[in-house]
C-alpha cells in the first residue's frame, strides 16, 4: 500500500473526516445509557438468593459482558470507524489470551486430583524453625493416605539380634532392627516417612516390574542383601549396605521383612 | 521504521511515513492493548484455575460486597463516558470542555480507585490477605494489577490535564487524547470481565464444606455440571 501522507492527510482534513465518522454527542449518551442498563440487569440478574452462585445465570452474564465489552471496543474505542487493521491487531490478542486462558483453565481442571482434595490430604500446617504441628484432621476421601499426619517418633533403639532373640513381624522389623523406615515411606506405616530411599508404598508392584525374568520377591531379597545390586534412578548407591551391615538381621528376619514388604501393594 | 518525515517541511510526528497507512503511535497503542490482553488473561486464567482450591477461608461468599462493586464498576462506566467526551470537545477545540472532562475522567478514576482502596483494607480487616489461601493470592494479583493500570491512567490523564491548561491540546494534537482514550477504555473493559467473572459469577463461591460446582469452570459455563 502506497501513502502519500502530506497530500490528503492534513490536520484539518484528518479532523473533518474523523468528526463525521464519530457517534455525536447523543449517541454517546444513548451509548453510556445501555452499558447501564446492562451493568444493572446484570446485578439484578444475582440479586435473588437462589441464583447466587448458581450455574444457570454464568452464561447469561458471560453474554452480557461480552455484549458491553463490544460495545465499548466498538463505540468508545472506535474500532467499528477506524481502519480494519485496528480490530485484526487488538482481536488477534484477545483470540489468543482467550485460547491460551481456556487451555490453562482446561488442562488444570482436568487434573485428578484436584489441588485442594490435593492439599486436604497432604498438606501440613506452617510453624516457624520447622517444629511438629501436631496432628492434622484429613478428610474421608484421603483413603490412602493416612488419616493423621505422623508426628515424628523418637527412633526405637536398635539392637543387633542374636540367635535367640524373637524374629518378630515384618513391620516390627522395618520400623525397628531393620531401621528401614528412617530412609524410606510406606503410607501405612506412620513412622515412615523417610525420602532418602525410594517411596515403598507400593513396593510389591513396583518390584514385580522393575527387572525383567526377577520376581518380586527376589527383587526385594537382593535390594535388601546386596542393596546396590540395582539402584532406582535417582537413588544414590553405596549408602544402604553398611545399615544392613549393622542392623545384622538374621535370615528369618529377612524373611519377615520380605514377606512385609509383599503385602505393599 | 525510517523517520523520514523528519526531513519534509510539514511534517509532524502524526504524520509520519508509514507502510500500513496507519498512525505509528495508535497502531502501537493498539499492539500494546493487544499484547495486555494476555497480560490480564493470564491471572484472569489463574484465578479461574485455582477457583474454589482454596483450603482454608475467607472465602469469596464470606468477603465479596457484590453491591458496593456494582456501584464502583458504574463509576469506571461513567469515565469512560467522560473520557469520550474529553476526545469530542478535543476535536471541537473547545479549551474548557477538554479540561473539564480530562479531570471528570481522571476523578472519577480515582473514586473507582478509592473504592478499592476500602476494598482491599476490608477484605484485610476480615482475614484475607495476599497470602492467606490461593483466592486471597490470585485475587489481589489480578485486581492489584487492574488497580495499578486505572492509576497509572490517572497520572496519565493528570498530565493531559496540565497540557490543556497550558493550552497545548486542540484539534492538531487530538490524538494524544485518543490514545489515551484507548488504554482508559482498555482498563474499563478488562473491569467488565473482572466484575463478571470474579464479583457476579465467582463472588458466591463457597468453602470445601459446600459442595460446588465451581472447579470446573468450563463446565459450568456450558452449564452441564450439577450445582
Amino acid at each position: 500500500m502506497s501513502v502519500q501522507p502530506t497530500e490528503h492527510h492534513t490536520p484539518e482534513h484528518h479532523e473533518e473526516a474523523h468528526q463525521g465518522r464519530h457517534p455525536s454527542f447523543k449517541q454517546y449518551v444513548l451509548i453510556a445509557i445501555i452499558l447501564f442498563a446492562i451493568t444493572m440487569v446484570e446485578f439484578l440478574i444475582i440479586v435473588p438468593k437462589a441464583l447466587q452462585g448458581s450455574a444457570g445465570v454464568v452464561a447469561p452474564l458471560v453474554i452480557l459482558s461480552a455484549v458491553k465489552f463490544g460495545i465499548v471496543i466498538m463505540f468508545y474505542m472506535h474500532l467499528k470507524f477506524d481502519a480494519r487493521m485496528f480490530t485484526i491487531v487488538f482481536l488477534a490478542g484477545l483470540f489468543l489470551a482467550f485460547l491460551v486462558g481456556s487451555a490453562a483453565i482446561g488442562l488444570f481442571g482436568s487434573f485428578q486430583p484436584t489441588p485442594r482434595a490435593y492439599a486436604e490430604c497432604n498438606a501440613q500446617p506452617f510453624t516457624h524453625g520447622g517444629e511438629p504441628a501436631g496432628e492434622v484432621e484429613r478428610p474421608e476421601h484421603c483413603q490412602r493416605g493416612p488419616k493423621v499426619i505422623p508426628t515424628p517418633v523418637p527412633p526405637v533403639a536398635v539392637s543387633p539380634s542374636d540367635g535367640d532373640a524373637p524374629v518378630g513381624s515384618g513391620l516390627e522389623i522395618y520400623t525397628g532392627a531393620g531401621t528401614c523406615y528412617t530412609c524410606h515411606k510406606i503410607e501405612s506405616v506412620p513412622q515412615a516417612v523417610g525420602v532418602i530411599g525410594p517411596d515403598q508404598t507400593h513396593i510389591a508392584t513396583d518390584a514385580a516390574n522393575r527387572i525383567p525374568g526377577m520376581s518380586a520377591e527376589e527383587y526385594i531379597r537382593q535390594s535388601i542383601v546386596e542393596p546396590d545390586a540395582y539402584l532406582v534412578e535417582g537413588y544414590a548407591g553405596g549408602l544402604m549396605a553398611p545399615l544392613v551391615t549393622a542392623a545384622n538381621l538374621s535370615e528369618d528376619q529377612i524373611d519377615a521383612l520380605v514377606e512385609f514388604l509383599l503385602e505393599q501393594e | 521504521m525510517a523517520q523520514a518525515s523528519g526531513q519534509l517541511p510539514h511534517a509532524d510526528v502524526d504524520h509520519s511515513y508509514t507502510t500500513t497507512g496507519l498512525n505509528h503511535r495508535k497502531l502501537l497503542m493498539w499492539v500494546f492493548l493487544s499484547s495486555d490482553c494476555l497480560f490480564f488473561g493470564s491471572f484472569i486464567a489463574t484465578y479461574m484455575v485455582y477457583r474454589g482450591q482454596s483450603l482454608v477461608g475467607p472465602y469469596p461468599i464470606d468477603i465479596i460486597d457484590v453491591p458496593i462493586t456494582t456501584i464502583s464498576t458504574f463509576v469506571l462506566l461513567c469515565s469512560s463516558f467522560a473520557m469520550v467526551q474529553a476526545l469530542a470537545a478535543t476535536n471541537r477545540n473547545d479549551q474548557r470542555g477538554i479540561q473539564l472532562w480530562l479531570l471528570a475522567t481522571a476523578f472519577l478514576g480515582a473514586i473507582f480507585i478509592a473504592f478499592q482502596v476500602y476494598e482491599f483494607n476490608a477484605f484485610r480487616a476480615e482475614g484475607l490477605k495476599i497470602d492467606t489461601n490461593l483466592f486471597g493470592s490470585t485475587f489481589f494479583t489480578l485486581t492489584g494489577f487492574h488497580g495499578a493500570h486505572v492509576t497509572l491512567g490517572i497520572v496519565w490523564l493528570v498530565s493531559l490535564f496540565i497540557i490543556a491548561r497550558k493550552g497545548r491540546l486542540g484539534p492538531a494534537t487530538a490524538l494524544d487524547v485518543e490514545i489515551a482514550g484507548l488504554y482508559w477504555h482498555f482498563v474499563d473493559i478488562v473491569w467488565i470481565v473482572i466484575f463478571t467473572l470474579l464479583y457476579l459469577i465467582g463472588g458466591f463461591d463457597h468453602g470445601p464444606e459446600a459442595a460446588h460446582a465451581a472447579a470446573n469452570w468450563l463446565g459450568s459455563v456450558l452449564a452441564v455440571v450439577p450445582i
